[in-house]
């Protein structure tokens, strides 16, 4: 595998890079204590499906509604009388779940898009080129409002999707494939412009003088060489994904059945006037250490992986 | 305003379209929903009624203080002479009421309301090229009503007096006739709404599409400034005249003060300035700081206003601020698709009554007294009828399937779902619909019905939809079971009826789709009778028909509790709010 | 270099069928026949029939070619087209007020709100930035950057409902609610800029270390120019390029105002009219603001291209 030229010290020296900066060592930690919490909260889920049964989280205590915070409920109980750390908890597995989800859609689609772009140029690149100019140029947040308004309305009324609505809130799929289909403009620019400069190296050059087939070069000679792109992509991708589920779910369009975050901080803001700070802060909180050190590690990252980025990406996020 | 949905405006709020400010003329007040502008026509959703009232009238209104619900003249100068054989309603219309100047009148000066007025604005209700929302008041009830409008239909071009149609005549200048195809007894209640106001012709043509916009009315109030999805502004309509505040009402009117302007020509206040705001919150948050002269109590602010006793908190009381309660004359309720294979009704009489009694589980699994505990701090009751107390056909006979778990669990088995499994073993999941996406109270509705429900094994996916994709769920007939609320339109229980009339089916009113031949029997009988015990008797059967059939699971009745500025006067609930602003005052404050 | 305006003009028309495609797709084909919301619950199967009718819903998508030589452009997508050249976007169906006139009443309170809050953003963040920038990887930039992407990670809403609580509503600072006078603009406009002001900071700063670490900046400073110097003769100068770009590209953002704000403080614009029209289903007002949107974006990239062009011979050799 002498093709991948950067590939053996690529990450390796990021690492090392990573490793002097403590800022953003911080930020892995949290990051992996989210994982943490993520995988926790995605175990108590499963297995409550699994068994059959109500997970704890859902289960309402009217007696115990809009409790403060105590020693057994930290962060206070909401309406239902659920504890709210509870909530937050199974908030962090769905924003984990938007993360991914949506991912699964715009990578897939950046990535093949940017490819054959990149790689063909001519009329195909004009083709996604033109493709992701008229996508880029509807007002995203309404794109995104009526993409997930027509999946939903979709999905309600499907007999065949009534088994993936029992694992997947249908107001999640709904949000997912909206910012899904906004969203793999940017990782299909920055895979195209990569294909572009990637299609006259030597290595390619070599391979499809010894016959290699587009697809082979494509996939197996380039792609090892801007795999590392789409990381940095989806971890400066993601924590806008957290904070516009928590506008959409003020829209309307939100989670349905599950406590993510942006529905939790609507439900908090009628209770603000009884002092009810609490809901609304922890939530807020959980939100912010999230995408704090998704966007500080993003960053660097970034830096350390492909320092040219740095104007082409600031922007989003 | 037919047909109005409580359901999504009632679980924000009840009160949520009185909420307002004031200076000693000037009343602001937060406005709850859409606004379609200034034509009668358009007036089916209860802001643009409230609205269209303050500028427009009609030949009949109720009283504002008496109860039971009555009607008395408002333009036509007495109540109609009724012909012996119910069909011939004949209306003197008072002299000298004049409409405002307006440009649109020639030289500019308004002229007197004649009979003709009316017969040209009740055409323009039922003109199938306006697309009014009200033309039921009319189309089936006016002798050839029905045949005209079909005839526009075809002849989209015809002008509107080219067809013979004899159903609204001016016999002279302040005679109007209203002939009937069959005996009518709603009628002088439909007429009290603001479908049948009345709009003078000139207007009309003068400001043609923009005519919503151009209000010239008889009514209290004239339009000053509106900003539309921000402020409107009224201010008291010179031209106005002929009415004075009620003399007598009800008993323990006078010692609630609201005699206390006895006599004095309406309308009382000078101004009124109203603001469209959409959050409760902020409502809340400007009547707290005396810009809004009354405020609505939303469900999470309820333990702080009003006291476990549904009294007022002390400090609340001792701003003087007023607490007022009153029964909105509505049901709440959970629909099934009667049409639906799992829930709906069937041919086979085997299977018909299974389902018969997986409608019955359904309603007993449902705890609505917690329900209204937890999610309404009791300012709903539960229902034990299809009509809301007060409506002639009400009996206050328990609810048959009230909660009660266990029972729900053995008609579920009964049902062939033993412990919420068929008999493969797989587990029964329906699927409800209610509107309110995005709203905190439609979650935590959604989520309590979910557990309900789980409590004795069957599972339910509640879609919780905007309101739009609510109506056309429910008109195409795509559902399974609905939550929704029925605001009665007029004290006459036939308006709930018609909603289990089996040609009423979707996309009609009859969302339930419900069909049972004995009872539509009844209800053809009962459109053509007046009130009368027999009538009442009647309801009473159809009620219990229904009930028994279970097409809806009944969950409660609504309780409306809006907060007043000590100085506003002359609030008194009414389950028909139009053309009430002439009553309301303000004091020195 | 007239050619290169010529053939970037025309490269817009192609966006914009591009753009009336996607919408007429999500909000007309899968939207449904809004019909039944139009006639209202009592309606009867005629009327909805008859509405359908007036409204063209019964027509094809795209071309007729039932009534084939003569009508063929009686279609949904072809009456648009020649509707949307007319400017007329319809009537609404929950106001019933023609939206191109909803659309004139709503946009200079749109602007009352943006303009400020923008400019605002764009002096603080340039200014915040060339600060960072001019001490760079001392502890005032590590700073500014961290409070930048903090400031970044806190929600919208969270800003809005928080102020609007304690600021306005608790401490009585500033008026709840309303559009009377420019102090009720006062909050919103500095939620805007508090919220906004961490993700313009970061990407201005960005901008200038690229230019810092260019050629002539190191000649400069071989040739013993001051660090001051520098900044402002030539970093800030050169930097101007890409911010004017993004200036011009946020233009549109201005015109179709602040969802969020605007609902929250009541503000009579079109961010407000948009939020009540996804509540109300009310496709013709999204149509329109979705697709004013997104011809606005076109024709501010089409701006830029242009102003490149003018302000950079090189681009035109390409």
């Amino acid at each position: 595998m002498n093709d991948v030229i950067e590939q053996p010290g690529l990450w390796g020296n990021a690492w090392r890079q990573l490793r002097r900066q403590p800022l953003a060592m911080l930020c892995l930690a949290i990051l992996v204590v989210y994982v943490g919490v993520w995988v926790y909260a995605e175990a108590t889920f499963w297995s409550a499906k699994i068994r059959g049964v109500t997970p704890a989280y859902k289960i309402s205590n009217y007696d115990q509604r809009n409790l403060s915070p105590s020693r057994e409920h930290p962060l206070g109980t909401n309406f239902a009388g659920r504890d709210n750390l509870n909530q937050i908890v199974q908030g962090t597995r769905i924003a984990f779940e938007i993360g991914l989800l949506t991912s699964v859609i715009v990578i897939p689609l950046g990535f093949a898009l940017g490819a054959v772009a990149g790689y063909f140029g001519r009329k195909v690149d004009t083709g996604v080129v033109y493709l992701y100019s008229v996508v880029d140029s509807v007002p995203g947040i309404l794109l995104i409002l009526a993409i997930a308004y027509v999946v939903r309305s979709a999905v309600d009324r499907s007999v065949a999707m009534q088994t993936v609505t029992r694992y997947v809130d249908s107001g999640l799929l709904a949000v997912c494939v909206g910012m899904g289909f906004t969203g793999w403009v940017g990782l299909c620019r920055l895979i195209r412009g990569e294909y572009f400069k990637h299609r006259d190296r030597q290595y390619v050059l070599a391979a499809r003088s010894l016959g290699a087939s587009h697809t082979a070069i494509m996939f197996r000679h380039i792609m090892p060489n801007v795999l590392h792109l789409i990381i940095i992509n989806f971890s400066l991708r993601f924590p806008g994904l957290i904070l516009t589920e928590a506008v959409l779910s003020y829209l309307g369009v939100g989670v349905r059945d599950e406590p993510s975050w942006g529905a939790m901080i609507n439900d908090a803001k009628q209770r603000l006037w009884l002092g009810n700070w609490w809901e609304l802060g922890g939530a807020t909180l959980a939100m912010l250490f999230l995408v704090l050190a998704l966007n500080i590690f993003g960053d660097a990252l970034r830096d350390a992986l492909d320092p040219k980025l740095r104007t082409a990406e600031a922007k989003t996020g | 305003m037919n047909l109005r949905f409580a359901s999504a405006a009632s679980l924000l709020a009840a009160f949520l379209w009185l909420a307002g400010v004031a200076s000693a003329e000037s009343i602001l007040h937060g406005v709850g929903g859409d606004f379609k502008g200034f034509d009668p026509v358009d007036s089916g959703d209860v802001e643009s009624a409230d609205q269209i009232s303050r500028v427009y009238e009609g030949l009949v209104e109720y009283h504002y203080l008496d109860r039971p619900y009555h009607v008395i003249p408002r333009l036509a100068a007495a109540l109609p002479e009724i012909a012996p054989d119910g069909l011939t309603y004949t209306f003197r219309i008072r002299r000298g009421v004049r409409f405002p100047d307006d440009p649109c009148f020639p030289g500019g000066k308004g002229r007197e309301l004649t009979a003709q007025d009316f017969v040209d604005s009740f055409q323009r209700v039922l003109d199938p090229r306006l697309q009014s929302q009200g033309d039921w008041i009319f189309v089936n009830h006016v002798r050839g009503a029905k045949a005209w409008v079909e005839h526009l239909n075809q002849n989209p071009s015809a002008t509107t007096n080219a067809p013979v149609f004899d159903g609204f005549i001016a016999t002279d200048r302040y005679t109007l006739e209203i002939r009937l195809a069959q005996p009518y007894p709603q009628l002088l209640w439909v007429l009290t709404m603001p479908y049948a106001f009345v709009v003078p012709r000139e207007a009309v043509e003068y400001y043609g599409k923009d005519f919503r916009n151009h209000p010239v009315g008889t009514g209290p109030y004239r339009l000053v400034k509106w900003r539309r999805n921000y402020r409107i502004e009224f201010e008291r309509n010179p031209f106005f005249s002929g009415q004075t505040y009620p003399t007598s009402g009800e008993a323990g009117d006078r010692e609630a003060g609201l005699l206390a302007d006895a006599g004095r020509p309406l309308p009382l206040l000078d101004r009124i300035i109203e603001y469209d705001i959409r959050e409760f919150y902020t409502t809340w948050q400007m009547f707290l700081g005396g810009q809004l002269f009354s405020s609505g109590v939303n469900k999470d602010y309820f333990e702080k206003v009003i006291t476990p006793e549904l009294g007022l908190t002390p400090a609340l009381t001792a701003r003087g601020i007023q607490l007022i309660k009153a029964p909105s004359l509505s049901t709440y309720y959970i629909g099934f698709n009667m049409l639906d294979p799992v829930v709906g009704q069937s041919t086979d009489p085997a299977v018909n009554d299974r389902h018969r009694k997986l409608r019955q589980a359904f309603a007993a699994a449902i705890d609505v007294k917690k329900y209204c505990e937890v999610l309404t701090n009791n300012r709903n009751t539960p229902a034990n009828s299809l009509l809301p107390p007060g409506v002639a056909g009400y009996t206050d006979a328990p609810y048959p399937y009230a909660f009660n778990r266990e029972r729900a669990k053995q008609l579920l088995a009964e049902a062939g779902y033993p412990a919420g499994k068929d008999a493969k073993g797989n587990p029964l999941r329906l699927t409800m619909i209610m509107p309110g996406a995005g709203s905190t109270d439609a979650r935590q509705a959604a989520d309590f019905y979910v557990e309900q429900l789980r409590a004795i094994g069957v599972e339910l996916e509640v879609q919780q939809l905007t309101f739009a994709e609510y109506l056309r769920r429910q008109h195409e007939g795509e559902t399974q079971t609905f939550f929704a609320g029925w605001v009665i339109d007029y004290p006459d229980a036939q308006n709930f009826l018609q909603l289990f009339y089996g040609p009423n089916k979707c996309p009609g009113v009859n969302s339930s789709n419900y069909q049972n031949p004995e009872f539509d029997r009844l209800y053809e009988k009962i459109v053509s009778m007046n009130d009368s015990p027999e009538r009442t008797a009647i309801y009473e059967q159809m009620v219990q028909l229904v009930i028994a059939d279970t097409p809806w699971a009944l969950m409660t009745y609504p309780l409306g509790y809006g907060l007043f500025q000590p100085w506003f006067k002359n609030y008194k609930h009414h389950a028909f709010p139009y053309a009430n602003w002439k009553y309301y005052n303000v004091s020195p404050h | 270099m007239s050619a290169y305006i010529i053939r970037r003009l025309l490269s817009v028309i192609p966006i914009t069928i591009g753009v009336l495609l996607i919408t007429f797709f999500l909000f007309r084909v899968i939207g449904g026949n809004p019909a039944y919301r139009i006639a209202g619950k009592n309606a009867t199967p005629e009327r909805i029939a008859q509405i359908s009718k007036e409204r063209g819903y019964d027509k094809p998508y795209f071309l007729n070619l039932q009534n084939f030589p003569r009508e063929v452009f009686d279609a949904q997508f072809p009456r648009l087209l020649s509707s949307l050249v007319r400017f007329d976007f319809g009537i609404s169906a929950s106001t019933k007020q023609p939206v191109s006139r909803m659309l004139r009443e709503g946009f200079l309170p749109s602007l009352c709100l943006t303009v400020p809050l923008f400019v605002i953003d764009l002096v603080l963040a340039v200014a915040l930035a060339l600060l960072a920038a001019y001490y760079r990887d001392t502890w005032i930039d590590r700073c500014l950057v961290v409070l930048s992407v903090l400031g970044m990670s806190i929600s919208s809403l969270v800003y809005i409902m928080v102020a609007q609580y304690w600021l306005a509503s608790e401490w009585r600072l500033f008026p709840v609610w309303g559009f009377e006078g420019p102090q009720y603009l006062v909050l919103p406009v500095l939620i805007g800029v508090v919220a906004g002001v961490g993700g313009s900071v970061r990407f201005y700063r960005t901008i200038m270390l690229d230019e810092m670490y260019q050629e002539y900046v190191r000649t400069a400073r071989a040739k013993g120019l001051g660090g001051r110097t520098i900044l402002f003769r030539h970093v800030l100068r050169n930097a101007l390029i890409p911010i004017m770009t993004n200036v011009i590209v946020a233009i549109p953002f201005l015109y179709t105002g602040s969802l969020l704000l605007e609902n929250f403080f009541g503000i009579p614009g079109l961010g407000r009219m948009t939020v009540i029209a996804v509540f109300n289903g009310d496709e013709e007002v999204l149509f329109a603001t979705t697709f004013i949107g997104a011809i606005l974006f076109v024709l501010a990239n089409l701006a830029t291209d242009i102003a490149y062009t003018w302000a950079d011979p090189r681009i035109r050799l390409r």
